[in-house]
């Protein structure tokens, strides 16, 4: 129970970078997200995205707009604000400086 | 063949089979449940649908066009369930929600020694739960098991927090006496505002939607007396039932001693259940006690626990544990009934035995008739409600004693002679007679005194079957009797000439004439 939770809570931790890397560039809609961090394995279940979607929205990480769709009912796009890109680009900072204290980390260990 | 329902998720319309329709409509409950009803969680729950909707889309989007359970299934496994979401929600909990939800109590699975029930107790009253199992603890020492039962009901009863959104519940919003007047407040103002609206109405007479106001009106106030009355009730019941059990179950287990000990601790005293020993087997009053006290107790359980409902809000299964309760209750009546039955007949028949013995006193005129010494005055005695008969405890062992009586008769001949008889009741006659011979009685004899035991004893693991002892003293025309003072406690009822009664014949002689027993004026 213990090893899962520190688990959940490490990919949490990760999916909301992984959301703002996925968007980066072009504007998704739910399902093109999913289908990418499922790829990645990030999530295993599509409802854990929404309420983290909804989440960055309302911190002015992400904007999204209507588009109409030719099957079904028209579709969420989301996109990056500028402070969510700016976020982004602290979190890569963040991220390269963590990846590089594991690998020294572990080699250290290895020696 | 199917039914079919027409539904409209996100805008978009399907058809759908009855048994889908079912799990779908309580995986979107569920849902709902689980993100809250504010803004953030009814924008996640129309993502969800709308993605549900897609998904269905494209799957009708082949010649299928109805949705069935399969679907379903499969589209609850892709989304996930409440329970997989809290897993990766184990940080953060939306803390806008949790301002805005009613508290309930549940068990808390998070903080728990034994089943929860304190660290429920601690997130609903907030309070540190170390803090009340200690008073627990406490309370538990003093009151002996109603503590536990007490939490035996609290760990059945009550639900343990399971979703996230009962963990949500069980630390909603403070129950404090604050809140309640709040939430009081706000359903006055309510009232308010709809008589308002009705007195605007200016449709003061007539019309029918003047008495849908009015009855809006009514029906509010009556809301708010009735959520005030519930609350009052409920804490009645909760503090009626805990004495109650705490009562039957320290008269129970400790006697009466305890209760009487506890003059601040109300409760329906239950005395002194140890006497019961002197009637039935001890296997019976075990039977009997947990049958009186399923019946005594079950209904301060139900007050208990429907207190606790009224005033925690919990939700149970209440037709099961309703049935269960009523149907130990019957079971226990049942049970009483059938064992009183059983020992109502252990009095059907009654039997005697007689033993006689002449007094050779040939010389004597006059029989002295004497009480000796009462050698159980100075032991304990037990409360016990039947005439002539007392328990008394010696070493630590428990004495029955009965009270003979005594008569005077006139002899055939010429001689004095003394008639025990010892009876007593019984299932039939053999064992009425066998517990008539279990009754011990002595006398002595000297010269020309009678001695006569004051008690008769009923032999050691006797029961209480009705013994008696009836003492006759035959007398000879002409002879005399002299009453010792004492004897005025087991003279009964004595024949004589004056109609003295028993009170006044003692400390006197008494001489058998032809016509009867004639007070013998003292001559000396």
């Amino acid at each position: 129970m213990k090893i899962e939770n520190a688990k959940a809570q490490m990919r949490k931790g990760v999916l909301e970078y992984c959301i703002l890397l996925v968007l980066n560039g072009k504007p998704l809609y739910a399902s093109d997200i999913i289908k990418s961090l499922k790829e990645a394995k990030m999530i295993v279940v599509e409802g854990t995205l929404y309420p983290l979607l909804t989440r960055l929205k309302n911190d002015g990480l992400l904007a999204y707009r209507w588009e109409e769709s030719t099957q079904g009912p028209p579709r969420k796009y989301y996109e990056l604000t500028d402070t969510g890109r700016q976020f982004l680009g602290e979190l890569e900072g963040s991220w390269g400086e963590l990846v590089d204290a594991v690998e020294k980390v572990r080699k250290s260990r290895e020696k | 063949m199917k039914k079919t329902f027409t539904i409209n998720i996100s805008g978009t319309v399907f058809h759908i089979e009855e048994d889908a329709y079912e799990v779908l409509q309580k995986y979107l409950v569920n849902l709902k449940n689980h993100f809250g009803n504010d803004e953030e969680g009814k924008e996640i729950v129309a993502d969800i649908e709308a993605r549900i909707a897609e998904i269905f889309s494209e799957k009708s989007s082949d010649d299928k066009k109805v949705i069935t359970i399969e679907w379903v299934n499969d589209v609850i496994e892709m989304m996930g369930t409440p329970e997989d979401f809290a897993d990766d929600e184990v940080v953060e909990e939306p803390l806008t929600a949790e301002a805005k939800r009613k508290r309930r109590l549940y068990r808390d699975p998070d903080h728990r020694v034994l089943g929860g029930v304190c660290g429920g107790l601690g997130a609903y009253f907030n309070m540190d739960p170390v803090i009340l199992r200690i008073i627990f603890v406490v309370i538990f020492l003093i009151t002996g098991g109603a503590a536990l039962l007490a939490y035996l009901i609290l760990w059945i009863a009550v639900p343990k927090a399971l979703t996230t959104a009962q963990r949500l519940e069980m630390r909603g919003q403070e129950a404090t006496v604050k809140n309640i007047e709040k939430s009081i407040k706000e359903e006055v103002n309510e009232v308010k505002e709809s008589y308002k609206k009705f007195k605007e109405s200016d449709t003061y007479s007539k019309g029918k939607k003047s008495m849908e106001g009015a009855g809006d009106v009514v029906y509010n106030v009556f809301k708010v007396i009735l959520k005030i009355f519930v609350i009052i009730i409920g804490v009645i019941l909760i503090i009626s039932g805990f004495f109650g059990i705490l009562g039957l179950v320290s008269s129970m287990v400790v006697g009466q001693s305890f209760v009487d000990g506890w003059p601040l601790i109300w409760g329906p005293e239950i005395h002194g259940f140890g006497v019961f020993n002197h009637f039935v087997d001890p296997g019976t009053v075990t039977f009997g006690l947990i049958a009186i006290g399923l019946l005594a107790g079950i209904p301060l359980l139900a007050m208990l626990f429907i207190g606790t409902k009224l005033v925690f809000r919990y939700k149970t299964n209440n037709a099961a544990i309703g049935l269960t309760m009523v149907g130990v209750w019957l079971i226990a009546l049942v049970a009483l009934i059938t064992v009183s039955a059983s020992q109502v007949g252990n009095y059907k028949s009654r039997s005697s035995m007689t033993t006689s013995q002449t007094i050779s006193c040939d010389s004597c005129q006059t029989l002295y008739l004497k009480l000796a010494e009462d050698k159980y005055e100075d032991y304990a005695e037990k409360d016990w409600e039947i005439e002539n008969f007392k328990v008394v405890v010696v070493n630590g062992d428990e004495v029955m004693l009965g009270q003979p009586r005594l008569d005077i008769e006139k002899s055939g001949n010429d001689n004095f002679s003394i008639l025990i008889k010892k009876s007593s009741r019984g299932r039939n006659r053999e064992n009425a007679k066998e517990s008539a011979q279990d009754v011990i009685y002595n006398y002595q004899l000297s010269d020309s005194t009678l001695l006569f035991d004051p008690y008769f004893i009923i032999e050691e693991g006797g029961k209480w079957r009705d013994q008696a002892v009836d003492i006759t003293i035959k007398v000879p025309e002409g002879k005399a009797v002299y009453l010792g003072d004492d004897m005025v406690k087991v003279i009964h009822d004595i024949e004589n000439v004056s109609n003295t009664w028993d009170g006044d014949m003692v400390g006197k002689y008494w001489e058998m004439k032809p016509e009867g027993l004639t007070m013998k004026e003292i001559s000396k």
